[in-house]
């Protein structure tokens, strides 16, 4: 009787609720069932983020069927890179980092430990690329034409946005295909699902090899800048600088959303998973650190050998110090110490001070430490449409990943065919 | 004439940068020791 109760068991939990999909119709079906939206649609967060979204989404209308000028943006001939540039696509894909860094520790290094994270950390570093990568069609004045560099119309090889381009667009559908096995688990697909699964590792070297190149290709951009970027700041260094920082970003930027993710999606994470996540954060808090106190003696080097010591002792100086030591050499100690203790608050805290840390790097390539000799009355400042732009993407990015997350076998355990798979 | 001109001693900045380095690596290892200690 015992041996036939343990196998009813065995029968139910195995029992496969997966949506049998045969046929388009079947697609369409299942796909306007999810759509639905699911729970309370009243929630706080909902009513403050959709005005802000659709405000966005009419001024984007208005942005690309007007152009750059005012009232939309303050950008001027004196200042082209703003908000836009600055933080969306720059500072944003400093934080989508954490997913190629990442799987180089789970899939290379074979540190199975963050395997746990490493499906939310794929998508969101794909929906960052999706949606703070894809504002840079916001930036670009003949925005029609951005396809050209992909058809060969004009692909203007000489230009580091073909670089950019192709590398954004390459590393998306690297991303696209990490993330594969996901979406065939979701819509329950078994033969696709082990087509993509047999994909990933391919991917990932792929992905991990863009990765490395367009998170540096980025600061080829500001490279051209030579006579306009601080000497604090300017350096033939700054695509290794960008590379660098980008994984203590993207690492910080994990243990951020992974943080909020624990909270709000917690009745799909597993009671194991719960007490495994502390380990986690333990293990990036120690790469971070490792990360960040050798990008400290970096921009060290950097700074004695492009003979810019003498330029510390000014406003831009103390500027330039509070960003390295307020926000690398502190939160690196923090890491270090919040590891050492298992402390998850201080390295949550230090987290935050970090990404602060990287926006405010990102921005001063771009407009703070850009232009320096100008007087702060002719300086740029983001006009609130922007700011309202960039409010909008970010929302649509959470917005979005939500949806996904709460569909898709995201934080929550595979089916059981698909785990039996591995 | 002589204030017109700027003289780097290119060995002296490059002993500093040495400096650096020799430092650096002797930190690392203080620091990966402070990272991997137990906790108390």
């Amino acid at each position: 009787m015992a041996g036939e109760k343990l196998d009813t068991v065995a029968i139910v939990e195995e029992k496969d609720d997966s949506p049998k999909i045969k046929n388009l119709s079947d697609f369409w079906t299942f796909l306007k069932k999810e759509l639905k939206p699911r729970g309370n649609i009243a929630t706080p967060f909902n009513l403050i983020s959709l005005p802000i979204m659709i405000l966005g989404y009419i001024f984007i209308v208005y942005r690309l069927a007007a152009g750059l000028g005012k009232p939309i943006t303050n950008l001027n001939q004196d200042f082209p890179w703003g908000l836009w540039i600055g933080f969306d696509v720059v500072t944003g894909v400093a934080f989508a980092g954490g997913a190629y860094v990442l799987c180089f520790v789970v899939y290379i290094l074979r540190a199975e430990k963050y395997h746990a994270i490493i499906r939310a950390t794929v998508l969101n570093g794909f929906l960052a690329y999706l949606f703070y990568a894809g504002a840079i069609v916001l930036d670009i004045g003949r925005w029609w034409n951005i396809y050209n560099p992909m058809i060969g119309n004009s692909f203007g090889v000489n230009a580091v946005m073909f670089l950019v381009a192709w590398h954004f667009f390459l590393y998306m559908l690297a991303e696209l295909v990490e993330f594969s096995p996901t979406i065939a688990e979701w819509l329950g697909m078994k033969r696709l699902r082990k087509i993509l699964g047999s994909l990933t590792l391919g991917a990932v070297v792929f992905g991990i090899c863009l990765s490395t190149l367009h998170q540096s290709g980025l600061a080829a951009l500001m490279i051209m800048a030579k006579n306009k970027i601080h000497p604090l700041w300017y350096t033939e260094f700054i695509p290794i600088l960008y590379f660098v920082s980008s994984i203590f970003a993207g690492l910080s930027m994990v243990i951020f959303e992974g943080s909020i993710s624990h909270k709000v999606f917690g009745d799909q994470i597993d009671e194991a998973h719960h007490k495994h996540y502390d380990d986690i954060l333990v293990g990036l808090a120690r790469i971070c650190s490792v990360a960040m106190f050798g990008y400290f003696f970096l921009k060290i080097i950097l700074l004695v050998h492009e003979h810019a010591v003498p330029y510390l002792n000014s406003p831009m100086g103390y500027w330039f110090l509070l960003e390295i030591i307020g926000f690398v050499l502190v939160p690196c100690f923090m890491f270090a110490h919040g590891a050492q203790q298992r402390n998850t608050s201080t390295i949550k805290f230090a987290a935050v001070i970090t990404m602060i840390g990287i926006i405010i790097n990102r921005l001063n390539y771009t407009f703070i430490a850009y232009n320096w000799y100008v007087p702060l009355s002719q300086k740029y400042w983001p006009a609130p449409m922007e700011l309202i732009i960039t409010a909008s993407i970010i929302l649509t990015e959470i917005w979005a990943f939500r949806w996904i997350v709460n569909r898709m076998p995201v934080l929550k355990e595979p089916p059981a065919w698909a785990r039996k798979l591995h | 004439m002589e204030e017109l001109f700027t003289y780097t001693d290119i060995f002296a900045t490059k002993g500093v940068e040495y400096l650096i380095i020799i430092a650096f690596f002797i930190l690392i290892v203080a620091f990966w020791g402070l990272v991997n200690m137990r906790p108390q």
